[in-house]
């Protein structure tokens, strides 16, 4: 089980369920006993109602027993304040916390086993009179020697049997 | 061609012709050995294959 209570999905939203904050307002099963069904296993069936429905119905719980919130993280950027029991407002600890993108990404130098040279991150990449700003790039650099696209790998390195020793 | 961009990256990879891969800056190297070298101030990576001390570069190259 998931540690903030259950959750429940449709294609389009998650519904949250946290048993200990329910004080049995009821609003939920009388409104829409399709989804809502106490006597049922599980108790919410998400295919019982529309989303729009489903929302309408949550966003009538008076406590933080059950919240929903949009699958594409995107659109939960932008929630109106009717939208009473959206996470956002209720139990902001369930949206994913997004890094700002203005951050410079650390760049990882990975050397691979009898392979190449793996290179991810913000970086400046300079070959053969190219000067390329990278961000958030990955390249992979031969390190045999032997590939038909130097400097980058093409796997040769594993038809001349290359080896780290 | 050069591509324009002014923004800059602390880390700059330059592949030099005949010789190894020069790395500078801020970057976590993970070595085949040692697990996780933190921001070396430059390393020198072997291209050829050559080099008796994989990653890095020993001069092979030359010979």
């Amino acid at each position: 089980m998931f540690s903030g209570g259950r959750k429940y999905r449709n294609n389009e939203i998650t519904v949250y369920w946290k048993p200990d904050a329910c004080v049995h307002a009821s609003y939920c099963y009388r409104e829409l006993i399709e989804v809502f069904d106490p006597g049922r296993r599980p108790w919410v069936d998400m295919n019982g109602a529309s989303t729009d429905r489903i929302i309408e119905v949550v966003n009538m719980c008076p406590t933080e027993a059950l919240t929903w919130k949009w699958n594409d993280e995107d659109k939960n950027k932008d929630i109106s304040v009717d939208q009473t029991n959206h996470v956002v407002f209720r139990r902001p600890e369930l949206l994913e916390i997004k890094e700002p993108d203005n951050q410079e990404n650390p760049v990882s130098v990975k050397i691979m086993k009898d392979g190449p040279i793996v290179i991810k991150g913000d970086f400046t990449f300079q070959y053969s009179g190219n000067k390329k700003a990278m961000k958030d790039g990955i390249i992979s650099l031969c390190r045999c020697g032997a590939s038909n696209h130097l400097p980058f790998c093409d796997g040769t390195h594993r038809k001349i049997g290359f080896e780290d020793k | 061609m050069d591509t324009n961009d002014d923004r800059t990256s602390s880390a700059i990879v330059v592949v030099i012709d005949g010789g190894p891969l020069k790395i500078t800056g801020e970057i976590i190297l993970k070595d085949l050995k040692k697990d996780i070298t933190d921001n070396p101030a430059e390393v020198l990576l072997c291209r050829c294959g050559r080099s008796c001390n994989k990653p890095y570069c020993d001069g092979s190259h030359k010979n």
